[in-house]
């Protein structure tokens, strides 16, 4: 066998979006020698999408806003099935997050006192998230990358090495996790440019991989987000949690065709936009669900004058949580009131000045003109939902990020628990600066506490290379699969079959599909060109690790009988209160996926007061709210 | 796959039988892509597929087309897929262009039928088809030192700006490290040692930054035989600008503040 390239760390991050970065800068900042590894340039991870902002309760803009206030709206807006422990965390160091990112050097919109200033967003009691523009998740990875390249001018200046303390591994494609006994020793990788194999050995990985989108055809992730950490977790003996749990945005784009699925802010809501079906009306009234009643206005002249007032009327039900406006969206449609190309119509050209959308919303003003020719400052946008966010993700201590393995964290998308069954719009990116950071300071403990150092075995970098190169001889096999039609045919069968309404019968024929797609799977071959970046081999490994993510879902949500944030049953329409308290957590085990049921620990007594007790009476069993009441 | 540029000029590879049904209203267009292949090509060489596209179809829609359908191995760099992540700058009909943002109703002839040529962006090393070698840019943009410079103590919490503060270096913010600025340059092209049009961009960001605190330094390195001076104000860089970034603007005004040596 030819020589691997090998390289010896302390930790190995793998991805570089906001939580990968964070978690990098981190461990750098502790002492690590730390390796960034990911699938596309440094600079260009999904993480730039995210439009609205970072959710922070600094009080800037609304002085009565504290930790409290987005603890509790956090845990309303999961349906109180989060960690409650990591909703805490989150709550408490965003706003610390976001100061550090602005001493970074991160641009801000400023308050006319020149302080961060915040925005409203669905869900959040008050304006809440600190933003640029609608270009806050570009600015956040601008500000980590500047901040990564001024720690290795640091380290230049030191050590006369740039990646001395810190190397970023751009394009590199991480396809096994490697382990000694159960602990984590280290990864097997592939440089997409040439297809030649790395061998980086460390005691400490974090997964910060993002998400798993690209497994459903309507979707406004990006190429990057095929489950690899998820994947990777599963296959090195991690659980994940909550997997049934996927979020679809209420407003994507659709039409054209060609950019169906592209993300529409929830910005556009905040700043004064509304949902309106094909006849005009302003339909969210109808769809405000019994557990916010009261929280929300009932006619359109208090809605509207709320974004003046807050203190004197309610928010308007454009501002529900996501799983709320999609799954009202979806009715309209399927009840023949949509616009003319299946969606309904987001209209913010008639309540703001142009000029005022052109201000605040310049992204999606030069996005709609651009690929859709519609000017919202005159006219209104189609949108429809698209598959966003996975809810689910590794299951990890929610002080340090640590997962069941040893030697693994994850922090991000790619980790469960934070948001529920349905997360706020900003919580992503707080989500991923405090958690990025958690996970690095947690690998540098493991770090310090550890013995002797893991060792990589020989033999499981071979069975890692030779599983690799497997397409290429599949070629010439009678089975051989075209990997980009097998992944249209995943796409095609998780949107249709487990997608925003999902019934029993569906998910079951759902799961003889995917067994399909996984034997076919196993067939995946390269027809065309060798190793030197060759795209269609790179899809056929992460359309494994989509297929298995994929099985995941389907199984949870078959599993879960009831309707809750980003899980809607027609079969089960209603939210069982029996289901609060119970997780479902999916293990790998002799190349099987299962699942199994586990009960939520209760929540902490002063985490519990924050709330009333009629809310909690919405959400909890007459049994768990007989021990609460005794409780308080 | 080894012919020369001229040798396959005509050769068009059309549809394949198992390609999905051609949508109503779609024209069938010819796209030709300049490709290489390092493994088994001496040379750049033209390749021409048969494509269908519609008017709201964008040119990564029909790049996309061709690695599904005809073949799977053509190489271009996407991620976002709608201009915010800068990753897929090309030449597109002779100019830079995110594939991204540019819709195929913009490319059709006149008359007769459609030609839409797609060449990898120039001045920075081919290693496959689309894809360049990005790494010069990257260290352009690593030398003006990218990053806040503070001294003394750090805030408890935030610094505070003021609003006409932030708004002097609005513009230049809005970088996405695309590189179709620099690669538009024809200095750039003939002088690969020019810092160029983002990199300059990247330091107005933080010479006018009134959080800064290393402007001198960064004129200083700009002042260089490789820095602004070497622009000869042909505009390319603000044509290019996906994201309408006024480049030539932005690189004259840190010229002049290092003739004035002034903010």
């Amino acid at each position: 066998m030819a020589d691997i390239e090998r390289h010896d760390y302390d930790v190995i991050v793998i991805g570089a979006g906001g939580a990968g970065l964070r978690a990098a800068i981190e461990a750098r900042s502790r002492g690590l020698r730390t390796a960034v590894v990911c699938k596309s340039l440094f600079g260009k991870a999904h993480t730039v999408m995210a439009e609205g902002g970072i959710a922070a309760s600094m009080g800037n803009v609304n002085s009565r806003d504290n930790w409290q206030v987005h603890y509790r709206d956090t845990m309303r807006g999961g349906k109180f099935l989060n960690n409650w422990r990591m909703a805490e965390l989150h709550a408490k160091e965003a706003p610390q997050r976001v100061w550090e990112l602005e001493t970074y050097g991160a641009l801000f919109d400023r308050t006319p006192e020149g302080k961060i200033s915040q925005r409203n967003f669905g869900g959040h009691e008050y304006p809440r998230l600190a933003h640029v523009g609608d270009r806050t998740g570009l600015e956040l990875i601008r500000t980590l990358q500047q901040k990564i390249v001024s720690l290795q001018q640091e380290d230049h200046a030191e050590h006369g090495d740039y990646e001395a303390r810190l190397r970023v591994y751009p394009e590199c494609t991480v396809t096994e996790l490697l382990l000694d006994e159960g602990r984590i020793a280290g990864a097997f990788a592939y440089w997409r440019e040439n297809g030649r194999f790395l061998r980086l050995e460390a005691p400490t990985v974090v997964l910060a991989t993002g998400g798993i989108g690209k497994s459903f055809k309507v979707t406004s992730n990006s190429w990057e987000y095929t489950g690899d950490g998820h994947a990777l977790a599963l296959r090195a003996g991690a659980n994940l949690i909550d997997m049934e749990f996927v979020q679809f945005h209420p407003t994507g784009m659709v039409y054209p065709p060609s950019v169906k699925g592209i993300l529409v802010t929830e910005s556009v809501r905040g700043d004064g936009g509304v949902l309106r079906d094909a006849e005009g009306r302003r339909f969210m009234f109808d769809y405000v669900p019994e557990v916010f009643k009261g929280s929300y206005a009932d006619s359109e002249q208090e809605a509207d004058g709320w974004y003046s007032d807050p203190d004197n009327n309610r928010r308007p039900p454009e501002l529900l949580p996501r799983d709320e406006v999609a799954r009202a969206i979806n009715s309209e449609v399927k009840e023949g009131r949509g616009s003319p190309h299946g969606g309904v119509y987001l209209d913010v050209a008639s309540r703001l000045p142009a000029e005022e959308i052109a201000r605040r919303l310049p992204s999606m003003h030069h996005q709609f003109k651009e690929l859709a020719d519609v000017d919202i400052t005159a006219e209104s946008m189609e949108v429809g939902p698209t598959c966003h966010y996975v809810m689910g993700g590794v299951e990890v201590d929610p002080d340090t990020a640590a997962s069941g393995v040893a030697g693994l964290f994850a922090a991000g998308e790619a980790a469960g628990g934070m948001h529920g069954s349905n997360r706020l719009g900003g919580n992503s990116l707080g989500d991923l600066l405090v958690f990025g950071k958690r996970a690095g300071a947690g690998a540098a403990e493991y770090v310090a506490g550890l013995g002797a150092r893991p060792e990589v075995s020989q033999a499981d970098v071979e069975a890692a290379e030779q599983r690799a190169l497997r397409p290429f001889e599949e070629s010439g096999s009678a089975a051989a699969q075209h990997p980009y039609a097998l992944h249209g045919e995943l796409q095609q069968v998780m949107n249709e079959l487990v997608g925003i309404i999902r019934r029993g019968e569906e998910m079951s024929s759902a799961l003889d599909e995917l067994a399909e797609l996984k034997d076919r799977a196993g067939h995946m071959a390269v027809f065309e060109g060798n190793r030197q970046f060759n795209p269609a081999w790179h899809l056929t490994l992460d359309v494994a690790n989509m297929l298995l993510v994929s099985e995941c879902v389907a199984r949870a949500a078959l599993r879960r009988t009831e309707s809750r944030g980003g899980h809607t049953r027609d079969d089960h329409p209603g939210m069982d209160a029996t289901w609060r308290r119970r997780q479902l957590v999916c293990e790998h085990r002799d190349g099987a996926v299962t699942v199994t049921e586990r009960t939520h620990p209760p929540m902490r007594r002063d985490l519990l007061e924050l709330f009333d007790i009629t809310e909690l009476r919405k959400y909890f069993t007459a049994d768990e709210l007989g021990e609460v009441t005794a409780e308080l | 796959m080894t012919a020369t540029l001229s040798d396959n000029d005509n050769a068009v590879t059309d549809l394949p039988s198992d390609a999905p049904p051609v949508p109503e209203g779609a024209t069938m267009v010819t796209v030709k892509i300049e490709r290489f292949n390092p493994e088994v090509d001496e040379d750049l060489h033209w390749e021409s597929y048969r494509v269908p596209a519609m008017p709201t179809d964008r040119v990564l829609n029909m790049l996309h087309y061709i690695k599904w359908y005809i073949d799977g191995t053509l190489t271009f760099r996407r991620s976002c897929a709608h201009g915010v992540c800068g990753s897929d700058a090309m030449r597109i009909n002779g100019v830079n262009r995110l594939a991204c943002k540019v819709l195929m109703k913009d490319m059709f002839a006149k008359s007769g039928e459609t030609t839409l040529t797609v060449e990898p962006i120039k001045g920075l090393s081919v290693e496959k088809d689309l894809l360049v070698d990005m790494e010069p840019f990257f260290e352009a943009y690593k030398a003006i030192k990218p990053y806040l410079v503070t001294t003394g103590n750090d805030p408890s919490r935030e610094r505070t700006q003021s609003v006409a503060e932030r708004e002097r270096f609005d513009d230049t913010t809005k970088c996405i490290l695309c590189a179709a600025c620099t690669t538009s340059c024809p200095v750039y092209w003939s002088e690969g040692s020019y810092f160029g049009p983002a990199a300059i961009v990247n330091a107005h960001r933080f010479i006018f930054d009134s959080r800064d605190e290393a402007a001198e330094e960064r004129l200083d390195i700009l002042n260089d035989i490789d820095g602004v001076w070497r622009c000869r104000t042909t505009f390319n860089c603000t044509d290019a600008c996906p994201q309408g970034i006024q480049v030539t603007k932005a690189i004259q005004e840190v010229k002049r503040a290092l003739m004035f040596r002034r903010r």
